[in-house]
């Protein structure tokens, strides 16, 4: 049997490995002399201390007070979710602004049930993306280990209380991030609380057949963007970009798949007190953010777009090829990564959330529903006209 | 000509990657374009894209490359990429037979969604595995001969055959253009030869047909 390769695999986690403040592993040494961070950490803890206590008041013990305070004080809350929930707190915190405190309370033992008694049809998938889900944090890293069962057991658990969903890819990411603040049963039922929309609008469509809720998103998105940054907009049609291209995965895992985690959890925050909205605000504070950059990218061949517009399309025709200077790959690839400074919480947050969204979003909806209520109606009526004749 | 100032290329052929979660697409385009394997790669959520500009029959082609995630239900957006894709490449893993046989219901979706005229290439992918083999070569080349696909057996991890899929695949095309390119130019003669910096639109009723292709 190939030894080799399994025990290489089992081997880590190395204990000599670097890891970040998350746990997971650093890909760079950080060549910033650790002196200056630590100088810095030391006044930060000072204020941090403070914060913690505020918040601590805020809740209350084990979350006592929590609904109270939410209620007397909804503005106070909001504007202290925004700042960023301290850390020793987050996974308290997550549980009690999403709903799904009040869910495993009116639930005792249904976890165990699903986890150790049914059997999901998603089990192979599972198992599969398992260790492909967060491969760089110690946790998730053992093969079998804790962290992997965990993500396994509560997958599963999901797949089978809801076999309509079942399992899609993109939900072990979600379900990672929660594990890595809270307890497989508090877990499993944030993730309940989040796709059957215990509080804010369910979010399965994001995974139900179809993928109908990331078509929804994606067709906002892009009426958003195009109305907020018209120039971009503009850019983006002309070399045939759309969302779909960049922006599934921002809405499918909320930011978890591939954003610098210390951002991903701020926006988390965010995004389980006030709902997908922020999903959008930021998503568009980004493109806002490197406006600069994506134009000049277009500028340069605005010239040889009339012929690009071949790019894609082969109706009809046999086949095309296109031989010009593609910006297009260059957008995406900006797209992708995005610079450093753009990845600052404290930058790129405030810049999100003074991008107003709700009301166009409410308004795109129906836009969308109308216009696919349409499309659904005129097939309907088709299939009934054949019936009839 | 002003607008050859930014090519570095004669051609560009979009390329889409395709086949069960789990066969090794990503890394297969990871390897082919940065030469880089990970053993420790996330799944991939609907879309990435990546190229590499290589030689091809003495011409500089730049492949352009989609990689889509395989799960069925992500088809519902991956299988916008399809269209305008001149080639693609069907992973299976040799160690899964499940992933072979799923390959004709891949097949079928490249005829519902992607160009007919599409050239197919299928890679039995993970060949360094051979003591987990389920799949037997033979059965490949079988399955690939009846469907009129050109067939590899693939290594990402030990960089097997990765390079000579796309070389063929690429090819291909350039083949299938060339020779289109002679045809319409003997059909009509008014049509000017491509030159460097041109789109060339081979379209046999001579007029281009222009929408988007990712539009869902
Ligand atoms: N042994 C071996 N493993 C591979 C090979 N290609 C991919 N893998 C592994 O198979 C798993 C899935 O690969 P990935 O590229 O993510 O598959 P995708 O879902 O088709 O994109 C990963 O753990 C890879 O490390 C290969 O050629 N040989
Ligand atoms: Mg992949």
């Amino acid at each position: 049997m190939d030894k080799k390769r399994i025990d290489d695999s089992d081997s880590v986690p190395v204990p000599s490995q670097k890891l970040d403040r998350f746990g997971f592993v650093k890909q760079e040494l950080n060549n910033s002399p650790e002196g200056v961070s630590k100088t810095r950490l030391a006044s930060e803890y000072v204020r941090e201390e403070r914060r913690v206590r505020k918040w601590r008041k805020m809740i209350g013990v084990g979350g006592s007070d929590w609904k109270h305070y939410v209620r007397r004080k909804p503005h106070v809350v909001k504007r202290r979710i925004r700042k960023g929930i301290p850390d020793c707190l987050r996974g308290l915190v997550w549980q009690l602004i999403s709903g799904s405190r009040d869910l495993l309370l009116m639930n005792p033992g249904v976890y165990e049930q699903l986890v150790i008694y049914e059997t999901s049809a998603s089990e192979l998938d599972i198992i599969r993306d398992i260790s492909r889900t967060f491969p760089s944090h110690v946790f998730f890293q053992q093969r079998h280990g804790p962290g992997q069962r965990s993500l396994y057991n509560v997958l599963k658990a999901y797949s089978v209380y809801d076999r309509e969903v079942g399992y899609v890819q993109g939900m072990g990411f979600l379900a990672g991030i929660l594990l890595l603040y809270m307890s497989e049963e508090d877990a499993f039922w944030l993730l309940v609380a989040l796709l059957k929309g215990a509080v804010h609008a369910p979010m399965e469509g994001l995974y139900l057949v179809g993928l109908p809720l990331v078509q929804q998103y994606l067709f906002q998105f892009d009426q958003l963007m195009k109305e907020h940054l018209p120039k971009l907009g503009e850019h983006f049609t002309q070399q045939m970009i759309n969302p779909s291209m960049y922006a599934s995965q921002w809405f499918i895992t909320v930011f978890s798949y591939s954003f610098p985690f210390h951002l991903a959890l701020r926006i988390w925050d965010v995004f389980l007190y006030e709902g997908v909205k922020i999903v959008f605000k930021v998503g568009l504070a980004l493109l806002k953010y490197c406006l600069d950059d994506l134009v000049s990218f277009s500028k340069i061949s605005t010239l040889f777009l009339i012929r690009l517009s071949g790019l894609c399309c082969a109706y009809g025709c046999y086949m095309f090829v296109y031989q010009t200077s593609l910006p297009f790959e260059k957008l995406i690839h900006a797209l992708r990564n995005f610079p450093e400074d753009a990845m600052d919480p404290d930058k790129l947050l405030p810049m999100a959330y003074s991008i107003k969204v709700s009301k166009r979003l409410e308004e795109l909806r129906q836009e969308y529903e109308r216009k696919n209520g349409e499309v659904a109606q005129s097939a309907d009526s088709s299939v009934k006209q054949k019936l009839l004749r | 000509m002003a607008n050859r100032v930014d090519h570095e290329y004669d051609y560009l052929f979009k390329i889409v990657l395709i086949g069960d979660s789990g066969v090794g697409k990503s890394n297969i385009l990871s390897r082919f374009t940065r030469n880089e394997f990970c053993l420790e790669s996330k799944s991939t959520i609907g879309v990435e894209f990546a190229t590499r500009t290589l030689q091809v029959e003495g011409k500089t082609v730049k492949a352009q490359i989609w990689d889509t995630a395989g799960q069925e239900r992500y088809r519902a957006i991956t299988s916008a990429y399809y269209r305008g894709a001149v080639g693609a490449l069907l992973v299976y893993d040799i160690t899964k037979s499940q992933t072979f046989d799923n390959v004709q219901r891949w097949l079928r979706e490249l005829r519902d969604h992607a160009d007919s005229n599409i050239v197919i290439m299928m890679a039995g992918n993970k060949s360094d595995l051979n003591h987990l083999r389920a799949v037997s070569e033979e059965d490949g080349h079988t399955f690939a001969e009846r469907e009129g696909l050109s067939f590899l057996e693939t290594s990402a991890l030990e960089a097997t055959n990765v390079e000579k899929a796309f070389q063929t695949i690429l090819a291909e095309i350039y083949n299938i253009i060339s020779k289109k390119a002679l045809a319409s130019q003997e059909a009509a003669a008014s049509t000017t030869i491509p030159g460097q910096g041109t789109t060339i639109n081979i379209d046999d009723s001579g007029n281009t047909n222009k929408r988007s292709c990712c539009s869902t």
